[in-house]
């Protein structure tokens, strides 16, 4: 049965997503729900939220606003918080009950554009999928609101996927270090994790883009498109909670069948630096419930989709080590060993 | 554009009638601001009992939630932290199961899953149902009865419909009617037996009541969270009488009135002495009894009193997420002679009657909504505080010494008065303060 979870509590959804790209960027970001998505979101998927004010909001939707569609309650309070608070933009983030009922974002938008004069634009997450689909779409929305072509500074390099989610609370500037010096000393800017609005509205300038996550690839394809920004999908190293001691480990166990489970980019950056320390011959795959790109992945590299198919996956594959978020583990399927590789979409804070 | 908080004084408050709360104050006129501040209204799960945990009440239980997996996600830290771990369940719905409803016929098989997963049988399946649902419609009484059927152990709905939660029943209210709601009629009551109903944790074992009921000759007092097995909550059906300490219970208790004829009497948590000692009296008065509870409520007096002779000069600011009215305790606390400086709550129309009376003691007492969006810009440089109480009013004052007063154990009567005042010396004394 697909949608059944007998082990596993469900993952950071899509609306979570969106909101963590837009938590540093100063904008009025309504999320489009009856109060639980947002306290949700904040209070467990948002580990800056405890630390910084920011201008998140929950749409208050009671049920009479759902059966009778007032969408004018909801421009008014919008406008509202924005004649009160200074802000860059208006995002809306969906959720289910908008899902259910339809509401028509776009025009919204344009509302509430033409009211307050902020750029707006929405995301429509409906809280059935993944964080790293509600990133995507979020990245997406940035991009194409914001991105003006302007003069290239060739000292920029973009970094599109930078978010908790997917890294933890990290100082992302600092760990970016190592890689711009690799870079010929670029200026890294990790969008909505170190790097601000300024840096957003300057997207089309840069240099070229580095993906960190798969969230951060369909924003890099469109700047590719319409600005002939050049991309490079790939995790960087320093990025891999507690790479050393995997590294230290996996030598130490003479392991010859390991499967890293992660979001797509950090997993096969892994295993790019595993097999530089593991003999020849080790077979080394990557497995994820999230975003799986085709010119990203290897012959053999899994996509799945349900608890049942991951127990199958843990039973079947003859895997000697296992690396990947704890809680991933805490399903009936055998004794194998296992290195932790936290993922904050899997597990929280916890 | 502003760059202050907005806020009211009590003064300025209590000279409007209840319909004329500043749209600012009316949570439906403004989008709902969400700091941790205002966690225990947008995520009431995220901590204390919300309704996944509060329908896990009943001994034995489970829950199955089926939703969409953003309404599951901060179960994460129940399961994993919250020593709940292989209580929850999940059935994750897609955009196929939301349209066409196919989840509902899933429903009775992924009960007979959990049943077959579980090392011992479960006591009672909890389905637990958020807004999703309610947009569509679905009888899920009918497809629990299903459920039922086919696993051979009882299955009810609860429902967190976050929609309906400033309607007449919201999840919190209904949730306690849901787990309430296996009792059956008993053959025979027990004139000796009454049930408390409105929390789900115990009150302190110290506290009165306990013993206020056994003088009037109760021998047994149950309360679903001292309940060790289902047959014991099943036994709640017998009561005399129910006890509801908490109004979120009411309906509940009118509920297990009509279909069990089990009466019930209603008792407020409060922090004034006088107050309580009243409702006291009124208890016994109803039960055709007497009580005297000098002693106690001398000791919950003095507490107050000593607190006040060393503290006289602090100032407090009140929140609402923790065990009181914040209202009902900012009086408390001005009548006891304290300066309360800030109070920050939603106001509901009952808490008029507070503000009115905290408005005759100290009219510049300011008032501010959590939810309201000009919070953000909420500076306590402004109005410092020396004491906090609740952790939404800890999270504007940082640096002040933070009494949570927020545990899962109910306090109540005069033994919670005695306690608050003795928990807030010792949050001052650990902030270097006493």
């Amino acid at each position: 049965m697909k949608g059944l979870r007998l082990y596993l509590a469900p993952f950071a959804p899509d609306q979570a997503g969106a909101a963590a790209v837009l938590c540093e960027l100063g904008g009025l970001v309504v999320i489009v729900d009856a109060g639980g998505c947002a306290g949700n979101i904040c209070g467990f998927d948002e580990p800056r939220w405890f630390s910084r004010r920011s201008a998140v909001f929950s749409a208050g939707l009671r049920d009479m606003d759902a059966i009778l569609g007032r969408d004018d309650r909801l421009i008014a309070k919008i406008c509202d918080a924005s004649a009160k608070l200074k802000k860059n933009f208006i995002a809306l983030i969906g959720t289910p009950v908008p899902a259910v009922i339809g509401t028509d974002y776009r025009a919204l938008c344009r509302i509430l554009t033409s009211k307050t004069g902020l750029p707006a634009f929405y995301v429509d997450t409906d809280g059935t999928r993944l964080y790293d689909d509600g990133a995507s779409r979020t990245w997406l929305a940035l991009t194409r609101t914001f991105a003006r072509q302007g003069k290239k500074a060739e000292d920029r390099v973009g970094v599109l996927g930078a978010s908790p989610m997917d890294f933890g609370n990290i100082d992302m500037q600092a760990a970016l270090k190592e890689q711009s010096a690799r870079m010929g000393g670029a200026r890294l800017l990790p969008y909505g994790m170190g790097a601000g609005f300024e840096d957003v509205l300057q997207m089309a300038c840069v240099r070229e883009n580095l993906v960190i996550a798969p969230s951060g690839l369909a924003a890099a394809r469109f700047l590719q498109k319409e600005f002939a920004i050049p991309y490079k999908a790939c995790c960087v190293p320093e990025l891999i909670p507690g790479l050393e001691q995997i590294l230290r480990e996996c030598k130490k166990r003479s392991v010859r069948n390991i499967l890293i489970v992660h979001q797509q980019l950090l997993a096969g950056s892994l295993r790019e630096q595993l097999r530089r320390f593991l003999p020849p011959g080790t077979v080394i795959r990557t497995g994820t419930f999230f975003k799986m790109d085709r010119d990203c992945m290897e012959s053999g590299d899994l996509k799945i989709s349900s608890e049942e198919e991951w127990i199958h996956v843990l039973a079947e594959g003859g895997w000697d080590l296992l690396i990947g978020d704890k809680l991933l583990f805490d399903v009936p399927a055998g004794d194998i060993p296992f290195l932790p590789l936290p993922h904050f979409a899997v597990s929280g804070g916890i | 554009m502003t760059d202050k908080a907005y806020s009211i004084t009590a003064g300025e408050l209590a000279e409007l009638s209840e319909g004329q709360l500043p749209d600012p104050l009316v949570s439906s006129r403004h989008l709902i601001y969400n700091s941790p501040a205002a966690l225990a209204y947008n995520s009431p799960g995220a901590q204390g009992f919300g309704v996944k945990r509060a329908g896990l009440a009943v001994p034995g239980s489970v829950m199955l939630l089926v939703s969409p997996g953003c309404c599951g996600r901060n179960t994460t830290v129940l399961s994993q932290t919250g020593g709940y771990g292989k209580r929850f369940f999940y059935y994750l719905l897609d955009e196929t199961d939301i349209v066409t409803g196919r989840h509902l016929k899933m429903i009775p098989q992924a009960v007979c899953r959990i049943v077959e997963a579980l090392s011992e049988k479960p006591s009672m399946v909890m389905i637990c149902l958020t807004c999703v649902d309610a947009l569509l419609g679905t009888d899920m009484e009918v497809v629990c009865r299903q459920a039922q059927e086919q696993a051979g152990l009882p299955v009810r709905p609860c429902y967190m419909y976050a929609l309906t939660r400033e309607g007449k029943k919201p999840p919190m209210v209904h949730v306690r009617e849901s787990i309430y709601s296996l009792l059956e009629p008993a053959p025979r009551r027990n004139s000796r037996t009454v049930n408390i109903l409105g929390h789900f944790a115990p009150l302190t074992d110290d506290c009165e009541l306990y013993d206020v009921l056994h003088s009037f000759g109760i021998t047994c007092i149950n309360e679903i969270s001292r309940m060790k097995s289902y047959d014991q909550y099943l036994g709640m059906s017998r009561a005399n009488f129910n006890l509801v300490l908490n109004a979120e219970a009411l309906p509940a208790a009118e509920d297990l009135s009509r279909r069990l004829g089990i009466p019930y009497i209603f008792m407020k948590r409060m922090y004034r002495p006088e107050k309580m000692d009243k409702q006291y009296r009124l208890l016994a008065g109803a039960l055709g009894q007497t009580v005297s509870l000098q002693e106690e409520k001398e000791a919950a007096a003095a507490a107050a009193a000593d607190f006040r002779d060393r503290h006289a000069d602090i100032r407090i600011a009140v929140g609402e997420a923790c065990n009181a009215n914040a209202f009902e305790l900012s009086l408390a606390l001005l009548e006891a002679g304290l300066c309360v400086t800030e109070i920050f709550a939603n106001i509901s129309r009952e808490d008029f009657f507070y503000i009115r009376q905290i408005a005759a003691i100290c009219p510049q007492t300011r008032i501010y909504s959590n939810l309201e969006p000009t919070m953000l810009y909420y500076d306590c440089s402004d109005r410092p505080a020396d004491l906090t109480i609740g952790k939404d009013a800890a999270y504007y004052h940082p640096r002040a010494a933070h009494l949570a007063w927020n545990e899962d154990i109910q306090p109540f009567g005069f033994s919670g008065i005695r306690r608050f005042y003795e928990s807030c010396q010792a949050a001052l004394a650990q902030g270097g303060r006493a």
